[in-house]
């Protein structure tokens, strides 16, 4: 609200919210999202599917939005207030500002609730699903209809998390600047540059050389397609692989990415008394089945998670 | 160079750069304030790290993909090491983006990889033995992250997570953070003799300087001191299993000290003739 107020005092209205295209009232119509694979229909309807899936969605999504949000937010909010003040000391455009500052925020914002939320959702939504079904169905039964209900609507789940850290980010990033918007709008009115003057006094960013200075004035079309990538961060592994690329081909006969196989891992500190510069990367020939295959015929189990040691640390 | 920096914000150029940079980041020493100051280029690498949470879970993670992310890690490594631009990285909490990446359990090569390049980064902060670097990571979830490492990664991936927790160690801050409960003790106790249970299969010389170093400096607090009297793993007071250390010096006396410390005078006198008396234990404000 304070943000808003400001927005409105300076005579400017918020711009629309970037990132995915959400029903802004997704949680009131969650059951209009809800899929129910139709191969459930006639079992669906004497265990009231339509009725239960929403209130166990629902009930997961209460279990994990709160803390998932405000982690995902803060974070969020910390890294994006260093860096679009840092790249935008000489913009002096408030407007700019606020612009590049929600298109980061939303989109670190939303991309850490999701890599944070979604096995938990997962979880729960199952666990969820089984306690309200578990006396209708036979154990073998009952784990393929939650398997198959959980598959077809984690990603509502997901989306409603996203959709809440995006938008508590936006305002919270808002609060954090308003000072710096203020600034912008002052020496607008009193007819000065802007320059922020504290992010400009070291020997850096001074040192750099003129192709990378940061220049008085606004934004080059270049410069805000940084920001503006952050609205197109991949939420799926197959859009993440397109926005990875291909592997480029090496010169000649050379077959996958064989050109990029000798980067060393950036890892290994001197001081940890490991010999060379560390391992070689993961050639070309990586397979990541093969890789797989080799490691359970080694006898490596797959390791445990351990949820209790978190909590040892983190108080 | 400032090409290539300025490459890292074009798409269709980012790749090359990547690569290109992380391989020369060595022979420009101004290369991390350039990345941290010219515009958009953080922004840019946050990009990079971020893009590919959709493939940590399941775990889809290509080797091209592992490799890029690597490079953009390289950067950040280069960003965090340097003394002008260290506090702003932590300022920016830079190093929690890296954190889903420690949470992969995935045996593959191009999770072992990331892995093993975000504990890198990681450990170039701390290797500089900075108390704002230790604080900084104590108030995240990095032990409990290092601790899953040390559980289960690749003797690399061990030995890197190792030489963290050994850091956060030798801090005065840090050891009174580990040994602050019995719980957060006896957590760090259980993996670090459980890795000492592994090497008895698999030796490694590297890892076990870094167990050792760790049991060494936990034993400088008193109330760490007396449980490791009863929990040091036996193996640690067995000459052949530490007859890998012959030829090290040093990490033979921290062993004979260690030894002294909880007790074992005999087994100490073994190792290094010249370990007398029991360290002063650090006295941790109330």
């Amino acid at each position: 609200p304070a943000a808003a107020a400001a927005a409105a005092a300076e005579g400017k209205p918020a711009p629309p919210a970037p990132g995915p295209m959400i029903d802004p009232n997704i949680i009131a119509n969650l059951h209009n999202y809800i899929i129910i694979n139709p191969q459930l229909a006639i079992v669906g309807e004497r265990l009231q599917l339509k009725r239960l899936v929403p209130m166990a969605v629902d009930r997961a999504i209460v279990e994990i939005i709160s803390p998932v949000v405000d982690r995902s937010v803060t974070i969020a909010c910390m890294t994006t207030q260093e860096l679009v003040l840092k790249d935008h000391a000489l913009e002096p455009d408030a407007d700019a500002l606020r612009k590049s500052a929600h298109l980061m925020v939303t989109g670190l914002a939303q991309s850490l609730a999701l890599v944070t939320a979604k096995e938990p959702l997962r979880i729960a939504v199952a666990n969820n699903l089984r306690a309200l079904l578990s006396n209708q169905l036979d154990a073998n039964t009952l784990e393929q209809v939650v398997a198959m209900l959980v598959a077809d609507n984690l990603d509502l789940c997901c989306q409603v998390i996203e959709k809440a850290a995006g938008e508590r980010a936006q305002r919270e990033i808002d609060e954090r600047l308003q000072g710096a918007y203020a600034a912008r709008v002052r020496a607008k009115a009193a007819g000065q540059p802007f320059a922020d003057t504290a992010l400009l006094g070291g020997r850096f960013p001074g040192a750099l050389p003129e192709a990378l200075r940061p220049r008085p004035g606004q934004l080059t079309p270049q410069q805000q397609r940084v920001y503006e990538d952050f609205a197109r961060i991949p939420r799926t592994a197959a859009a993440a692989q397109q926005s990875a690329g291909q592997p480029r081909p090496a010169g000649g006969l050379g077959q996958g990415e064989g050109g990029e196989a000798g980067v060393p891992p950036a890892g290994v500190p001197p001081g940890a008394g490991l010999p060379g510069p560390g391992p070689a990367g993961p050639g070309g020939e990586v397979d990541q089945q093969a890789a797989a295959a080799a490691a359970s015929a080694a006898g490596l189990a797959p390791p445990q998670p351990q949820p209790d040691l978190r909590s040892r640390f983190i108080s | 160079m400032e090409a290539l920096v300025l490459d890292l914000t074009v798409p269709a150029a980012k790749e090359t750069a990547l690569l290109e940079l992380s391989k020369k980041r060595e022979s420009f020493p101004e290369l991390a304030p350039y990345l941290w100051h010219s515009f958009g280029t953080m922004a840019a690498l946050l990009q990079e790290i971020v893009s590919i949470y959709p493939m940590l879970q399941p775990p889809s993670l290509t080797a091209h993909a592992s490799n890029r992310v690597c490079n953009a890690l390289a950067l950040l490594q280069c960003v965090a090491s340097h003394p002008e631009t260290r506090s702003l990285f932590l300022q920016a909490h830079i190093p929690l983006f890296l954190y889903p990446f420690l949470n992969t359990i995935s045996k593959t090569r191009p999770f072992e990889y990331l892995r093993l390049t975000s504990l890198g980064v990681i450990g170039a902060l701390v290797k500089v033995d900075d108390t704002e670097v230790i604080n900084f990571l104590l108030s995240t979830e990095i032990i409990p992250l290092c601790l899953r490492t040390m559980e289960t990664g690749s003797e690399l991936s061990k030995t890197v997570a190792t030489f963290i927790v050994q850091k956060i160690l030798l801090d005065g801050v840090g050891l009174s953070y580990i040994c602050a409960t019995a719980e957060r003790f006896f957590a760090v106790g259980a993996v670090l003799s459980s890795m000492v249970a592994g090497l008895a299969e698999q030796p490694s010389v590297r890892l076990l300087k870094h167990i050792i170093r760790c049991y060494l400096r936990l034993s400088d607090n008193p109330r760490a001191r007396e449980a490791l009297r009863q929990c040091l793993p036996d193996l640690l007071r067995n000459p052949q299993f530490t007859a890998c250390l012959k030829d090290d010096l040093t990490t033979r006396r921290w062993l004979a000290q260690l030894l002294v410390n909880v007790g074992h005078l005999a087994d100490a006198a073994a190792l290094a003739t010249d370990v007398v008396g029991p360290t002063p234990p650090v006295q941790t404000p109330a």
